[in-house]
C-alpha cells in the first residue's frame, strides 16, 4: 500500500505529502459543517421562540381597534348625544416651519391668539404639543390645507348634544378622552363606551397592511342607551321654565315630569342651564342638577300626604270638619297661622285653601311614629333609586326625636326637607291609585309595579281634593288647562338663610297630576327667589305646570277629558257652537 | 438518474414561482379587502355624521324659532284640536 500521493509529475513538485493531512483537513471541514448544522439546528429549533420574535418585533404591529361610543337617543330615537370625527391638531415644535401669514391663518382658523399659537409651538423641550382637540372636519381640511411643516393630525372622536341646554342636565357630557364626566354620560359610562380590540399585522416598508395574521379580537361597540326623556316635551318645559324664570326676575328653577303609569321621567329640566358642546367658563350654579341636587322644605305640598295618612288611618273623612277659627294657633310659645280665617273647613276645604291651622289639626291625629313610616314609605329621606349621579337624601329626622311642635310643622312641610324630585315622585303615590312606583331613567314599555302606601279609594279622594285647590277657590287655579283636568298643590316657603329664614326671599313651587280620573302624569315645578313682587307658588309656579301638561298630554295624544270651548271655525257660517 | 433529477427541479422551479405568484395574489386581494373595509367604516361613520347632522337641523329649539318667527304657527290646544275616534261615526 502506497503511502503518500503524487500529486504532479513534475520533479519539483514530488515531495510527497503525509496522508495524515488530507484527512485532517477532511476532518476540519467536517466540523465545520457539523458546527453549522448545530448552530442552524439551535436557530431553527431550540431558540426557535427568540428569533421568532425578534422577526415579529421588526414588521409585525398590533393595531387597536377602537370602539365607538354608543349613543343617547330619547324615547323616540332621537339622538341627545352622538360621536362624531374630529381631528385634533398636534406639532413637533422642533420640526415647524411657519411663517407669519400661515401663524395668522392658522390661529383665525383654530379660533386661538396667535399669541398663544406662536408660544406653543416654539416650545421646544417638548417633542409633543396638542395645538387643539377635536377641531371640525372641514376646519381640518383647510389647516391640513395650510401644508405647515411638523403639523400633524390625529383623528378622534367628539360629543355632538345637538338638543344643547336644553338636556343638558339629564345627558351631561364626556370629556375629550370620552369619558363621561355627568347626567346620564357619567353613569353609563361603561356600557357607552364598549371595548377596544385588537389585531396583529404585517406592515410593509411603506407602512401598509399586507397580511393579517388572524390574531383579532374584535372590538365590543358601546351600547346605544335609549331613555325614558322625551325630547319634545323636554324642550317645552325647559322653554317654558326659562322664559318664568326670567320674567319673574328668578334665580333658577327646576322643572320634572314624570309619566303615573311607567315611572319613566319623561323630562327633568333646570335652568340656569349650559351648552355641553361648548364647556367653556362654566360654574356651579349652570351645572348644578338643581331638581335631584338642591332640598328645601317641602311646604304646602306635604298637607295631601298628612289628609292621606289620616284618611288611611281612618282618622277623618273628606267631610270631617275641622275648626281653623281664628286662623291661629299657639303651640309651644310658637303661632302658626293662616294668610285669612277660614273658620270651619272641612277636611277637602284644608286642602283647598291651603291652611296651616287646619293640617297641624289634622296631624294632631296622628301618632310621630305613623307620620315618619308614610314619610319613609314615599321616599322622603330616602336616597331616589334613579340612576343619576349627585342624587340627594333630603331630610326626615327620626321620630322619636320630634318634638309636638315639630310634628306640628311637618304637617304642612316645615321641619323636614326634600329635592323636587322626591316630591313629584311622592306624588305618584296618589297618580298610580296608592301605589309609589319606582322611577327610571331609561325607557321601559311595561306598567311599573309599586308599593302600596294609601288606598285607591284614599288616593282618588286625594286626587279630587288636589282638583279643588286647582280649581277656582283654590290656590292654585293657574293650574288649569284647556280640555284636561288637573289637580295639584302650590307651595310657598321662606328661603332658609343660615339659621333662620329670609323674610324677602322666597321659593315657589307647584306639583300636581293630570288627568284627574287616570293619572297619566305627575309634574313639579320650583322656581328660586322669584324677585319682582310676586312670589306664590300659585302665581309664579302653576303657570308653568299647565303649559307643560297642556303639551304633554297633548304629545301623548290623550284626548281631552274635560269639556272645550272649541276655537276652531271651519267656516264662518257654518259655526256650530 | 439525470433526468430524473431535471424533472424535478423544474418541478420545484415552477412550483416555487407559484407560491410567490399565490403569495402576491393573497396580499392583492387582501389590501382590496382592507381598503374595502376602511371605506365600509368611513362610510359608517359619515353616516353616523350626516344622522346627527340631521337631528341638529330639526331639534325642538330650531323647529320651534322657524315655526313660530317663519311660519308665525302657534301651539296647538285642546280648544283648536278636532278630535276624531275610530270605529264611530
Amino acid at each position: 500500500m502506497r503511502r503518500s500521493i503524487r500529486y504532479s509529475s513534475s520533479p519539483l513538485l514530488a515531495s510527497r505529502t503525509p496522508v495524515w493531512r488530507s484527512k485532517f483537513i477532511v476532518a476540519a471541514i467536517a466540523l465545520g459543517f457539523a458546527g453549522l448544522a448545530t448552530r442552524a439546528a439551535h436557530i431553527q429549533i431550540f431558540g426557535n421562540d427568540f428569533f421568532q420574535r425578534q422577526g415579529e418585533v421588526r414588521f409585525v404591529r398590533t393595531l387597536e381597534l377602537p370602539a365607538s361610543r354608543g349613543r343617547i337617543l330619547d324615547r323616540n330615537g332621537l339622538i341627545l348625544a352622538s360621536s362624531i370625527p374630529a381631528q385634533s391638531i398636534w406639532a413637533i415644535p422642533e420640526d415647524v416651519v411657519v411663517s407669519k401669514a400661515q401663524l395668522a391663518e392658522l390661529a383665525r382658523l383654530l379660533d386661538m391668539p396667535a399669541s398663544v399659537v406662536e408660544e406653543r409651538l416654539s416650545n421646544d423641550d417638548r417633542t409633543f404639543v396638542w395645538l387643539k382637540r377635536q377641531v371640525d372636519e372641514s376646519v381640518a381640511k383647510q389647516i391640513a390645507e395650510l401644508d405647515i411643516k411638523g403639523l400633524y393630525q390625529r383623528k378622534e372622536y367628539k360629543r355632538q348634544y345637538p338638543d344643547g341646554e336644553a338636556t343638558a342636565h339629564v345627558v351631561g357630557f364626556a370629556n375629550v378622552e370620552n369619558q363621561g364626566q355627568e347626567g346620564m354620560e357619567l353613569t353609563f359610562n361603561k356600557e357607552l363606551n364598549g371595548r377596544a380590540g385588537s389585531r396583529r399585522v404585517i406592515k410593509d416598508r411603506q407602512g401598509r397592511v399586507i397580511e393579517d395574521l388572524r390574531e383579532q379580537v374584535p372590538p365590543v361597540e358601546g351600547k346605544d342607551l335609549q331613555l325614558s326623556i322625551d325630547s319634545r316635551v323636554q324642550f317645552f318645559a325647559y322653554q317654558k321654565l326659562r322664559d318664568t324664570v326670567i320674567s319673574f326676575k328668578a334665580k333658577a328653577g327646576s322643572v320634572v315630569v314624570l309619566d303615573a303609569v311607567t315611572g319613566e321621567v319623561l323630562a327633568l329640566a333646570n335652568y340656569p342651564s349650559y351648552v355641553p358642546d361648548k364647556r367653556v367658563n362654566l360654574n356651579g350654579e349652570q351645572l348644578r342638577n338643581r331638581a335631584l341636587t338642591d332640598t328645601f322644605e317641602p311646604g304646602s305640598t306635604m298637607k295631601p300626604i298628612t289628609v292621606a295618612m289620616a284618611l288611611e288611618a281612618g282618622r277623618v273623612t273628606p267631610q270631617t270638619t275641622i275648626e281653623t277659627a281664628p286662623g291661629r294657633f299657639t303651640m309651644g310659645g310658637f303661632t302658626i297661622s293662616d294668610t285669612h280665617n277660614y273658620g270651619t273647613l272641612t277636611v277637602e276645604g284644608v286642602i283647598q285653601k291651603s291652611s296651616n291651622v287646619g293640617a297641624l289639626k289634622i296631624a294632631q291625629k296622628m301618632s310621630p311614629n305613623e307620620m315618619w313610616d308614610t314619610y319613609t314609605a314615599l321616599g322622603y329621606g330616602q336616597k331616589p333609586q334613579i340612576q343619576f349621579p349627585g342624587a340627594v337624601t333630603g331630610r326626615v329626622r327620626p321620630w322619636k326625636t320630634w318634638r309636638p311642635i315639630e310634628q306640628a310643622t311637618m304637617a304642612y312641610g316645615y321641619g323636614l326637607s326634600a329635592s323636587l324630585f322626591q316630591m313629584a315622585h311622592s306624588y305618584t303615590a296618589f297618580a298610580h291609585d296608592g301605589r309609589i312606583i319606582p322611577l327610571t331613567m331609561l325607557k321601559s314599555t311595561e306598567p311599573a309595579v309599586g308599593v302600596r302606601v294609601f288606598s285607591p279609594e284614599n288616593s282618588h279622594a286625594i286626587r279630587r281634593m288636589l282638583q279643588m285647590a286647582a280649581a277656582p277657590g283654590g290656590t292654585g287655579q293657574l293650574a288649569q288647562t284647556v280640555g284636561y283636568s288637573v289637580g295639584g298643590k302650590s307651595g310657598t316657603a321662606h328661603k332658609q338663610v343660615g339659621k333662620g329664614y329670609a323674610s324677602n326671599k322666597y321659593r315657589s313651587w307647584f306639583t300636581g297630576i293630570a288627568p284627574i280620573d287616570s293619572p297619566r302624569i305627575v309634574v313639579a315645578v320650583m322656581i328660586d327667589e322669584p324677585s319682582n313682587g310676586q312670589y306664590f307658588g300659585g302665581i309664579v309656579a302653576a303657570p308653568v305646570f299647565s303649559e307643560t301638561v297642556q303639551q304633554t298630554l297633548r304629545m301623548m295624544g290623550l284626548p281631552p277629558d274635560v269639556a272645550v270651548k272649541p276655537q276652531i271655525v271651519t267656516s264662518p257660517v257654518e259655526e256650530s257652537f | 438518474m439525470t433526468r430524473v433529477n431535471l424533472l424535478l427541479l423544474v418541478a420545484v422551479l415552477l412550483t416555487a414561482l407559484y407560491v410567490v405568484h399565490t403569495q402576491y395574489e393573497s396580499r392583492r386581494i387582501f389590501v382590496e379587502l382592507e381598503n374595502a373595509s376602511a371605506q365600509g367604516r368611513k362610510l359608517e361613520t359619515d353616516n353616523r355624521t350626516l344622522q346627527a347632522e340631521k337631528r341638529s337641523q330639526a331639534t325642538p329649539l330650531r323647529v320651534d324659532k322657524l315655526a313660530k318667527g317663519k311660519l308665525q304657527m302657534l301651539p296647538a290646544t285642546a280648544a283648536i284640536t278636532q278630535y276624531v275616534s275610530v270605529g264611530k261615526p
